[in-house]
């Protein structure tokens, strides 16, 4: 495993078939979690787990495959949940997927399962930057720009949805980035004899 | 729900289920730019007749199709009424008025303008659905591939997308087969027995093999696309790409008429702002 890697290649990820597929499967995964694996709590806006989705893309491939798998999925879930095409909520949420997709940029280990307290701190901040940007600036802007709607509804949609987002990506994210490294750690334990 | 989603995988008798790939995509993607664009029911309601026509005439299954339908209306309808409960004179600030008809309290209030706007709201809605129903209803992973392709999306991109709609209705099955295995053996999900913080925790139980089991699929599927040679080359073609039949040279002009209307849309509301957001026949 090559260590050095530029953090321009991280964030761009490696294109090849897998993270094709990777993405995809990701995608449909979204749209299917946004459907039916969601809570309601405000209009158009729920608690819904799809939010793991981009963790667990952006742990596997990197911040813009995560960001496409979001983008992606946000379309898909859209052409069959029935409540409209809603873009400025797709790229809201390919935003927060490059944000929480991060993790190989900084847990450069993480293919070898070390994911420690620095690491949690840092996914977490990710995760509450990334949430504000994305819902608290992105999509209220282009809101605005696309449908010059009134933003009272959206900016209750925006609080709700960052503040469920952020909730299930900390409460259900950080357990499962840490089972992800348990289950890397345990394919490469081998020991390096010197 | 659990019809909700049937793609699928060979292409219909019909006139659209025959049209090129190329010619689906570009005509769904510009009727849809357009339903976004505008909020003026003199564009809306020929846009609604119409996706019903395209619905109907791909001859879906009536029963699977209205039950569909009616849950998506009820759904929308529910999302109108907590816009109600949230704002009821939202019709003030994007109609421009507020004539009341009937007044609960001081706060809640039935205007004329709130319940055309929400008139508007539903028509535009429930049209964007029934072309995205016809869409994914009359079109095949392969011909949404090829379609992407010719509007000069790159390949890769493409076929993400083609195998993410392929492989929606799998992992909906495999949700859902989770989902009532985990219920026998004793899972509460009902919302009114458990609380939300339950609930939300209850999902992990639900989310972590369904994670595992999508993901595992990931590196068969790459093997076998490496297989047959994937991503060598710079271009592509589509095995589902036909050539133009007659509908597909009919509709051609029709769609630069439609992308054509739809700049003008977009230039005139950039430039020549409305006072408000949606037309109504009695303000002004």
């Amino acid at each position: 495993m090559s260590e050095k890697k530029s953090v321009g290649s991280l964030i761009l990820g490696k294109w090849n078939t897998k993270t094709i597929v990777g993405i995809a499967i990701g995608a449909a995964l979204f749209a299917v979690l946004m459907n039916y694996g969601g809570i309601k709590i405000f209009t158009n806006t729920s608690l819904t787990t799809a939010m793991i989705v981009d963790v667990i893309v952006g742990a596997l491939f990197g911040p813009l495959p995560a960001a496409l798998t979001a983008f992606l999925g946000n379309f898909l879930a859209d052409l069959i949940g029935g409540w409209g095409f809603w873009f400025d909520w797709s790229i809201g949420n390919a935003v927060l997927g490059f944000f929480v997709g991060l993790i190989p940029v900084y847990a450069r280990k993480f293919d070898e399962g070390v994911f420690g307290v620095k690491e949690i701190i840092i996914y977490a901040i990710t995760v509450i930057v990334g949430n504000i940007v994305a819902f608290g600036a992105v999509t209220p802007l282009l809101t605005y720009l696309f449908y010059s709607q009134e933003l009272t509804i959206t900016w209750g949609q925006a609080t709700a949805a960052l503040i469920g987002n952020a909730s299930v990506q900390l409460v259900l994210g950080i357990p499962l980035l840490l089972f992800l490294a348990s289950r890397n750690k345990k394919s490469s334990n081998l020991a390096k004899e010197d | 729900m659990d019809n909700r989603l049937f793609i699928n995988l060979k292409p219909g008798p019909t006139f659209l289920d025959r049209l090129t790939g190329k010619t689906k995509v570009r005509l769904f993607f510009v009727l849809i730019l357009l339903l976004i664009a505008t909020w003026d029911i003199r564009l809306i309601a020929p846009l609604f007749v119409l996706s019903i026509i395209g619905l109907v005439s791909i001859r879906p299954n009536p029963k699977k199709m209205t039950v569909t339908l009616v849950i998506i209306l009820i759904m929308n309808l529910f999302n109108l009424l907590l816009m109600f409960l949230v704002e009821p004179d939202y019709g003030r600030g994007v109609v421009g008025g507020s004539n009341v008809i009937f007044r609960f309290t001081d706060f809640y209030i039935v205007t004329k303008e709130t319940m055309w706007y929400f008139l508007v709201r539903l028509m535009k809605f429930m049209a964007t659905f029934i072309f995205s129903l016809t869409f994914i209803q009359c079109i095949t992973p392969s011909e949404m591939a090829a379609g992407l392709y010719s509007v000069k999306v790159p390949y890769k991109v493409c076929t993400i997308v083609s195998l993410a709609f392929r492989y929606i209705p799998d992992i909906t099955r495999d949700f859902n087969n989770i989902r009532i295995s985990m219920q026998a053996r004793g899972l509460e999900l009902d919302a009114k027995r458990v609380g939300i913080g339950t609930r939300l925790k209850q999902y992990v139980l639900i989310l972590a093999p369904l994670v595992i089991s999508s993901f595992d699929r990931v590196g068969m599927i790459a093997n076998a696309m490496d297989l047959r040679g994937f991503g060598k080359l710079k271009k592509r073609t589509y095995y589902a790409e036909h050539e133009d039949v007659k509908g597909d040279r009919i509709l051609a002009p029709i769609i630069l008429l439609l992308l054509a209307l739809f700049l003008v849309i977009v230039v005139c509301l950039i430039f020549f702002p409305p006072a408000f957001q949606v037309w109504c026949p009695w303000i002004k």
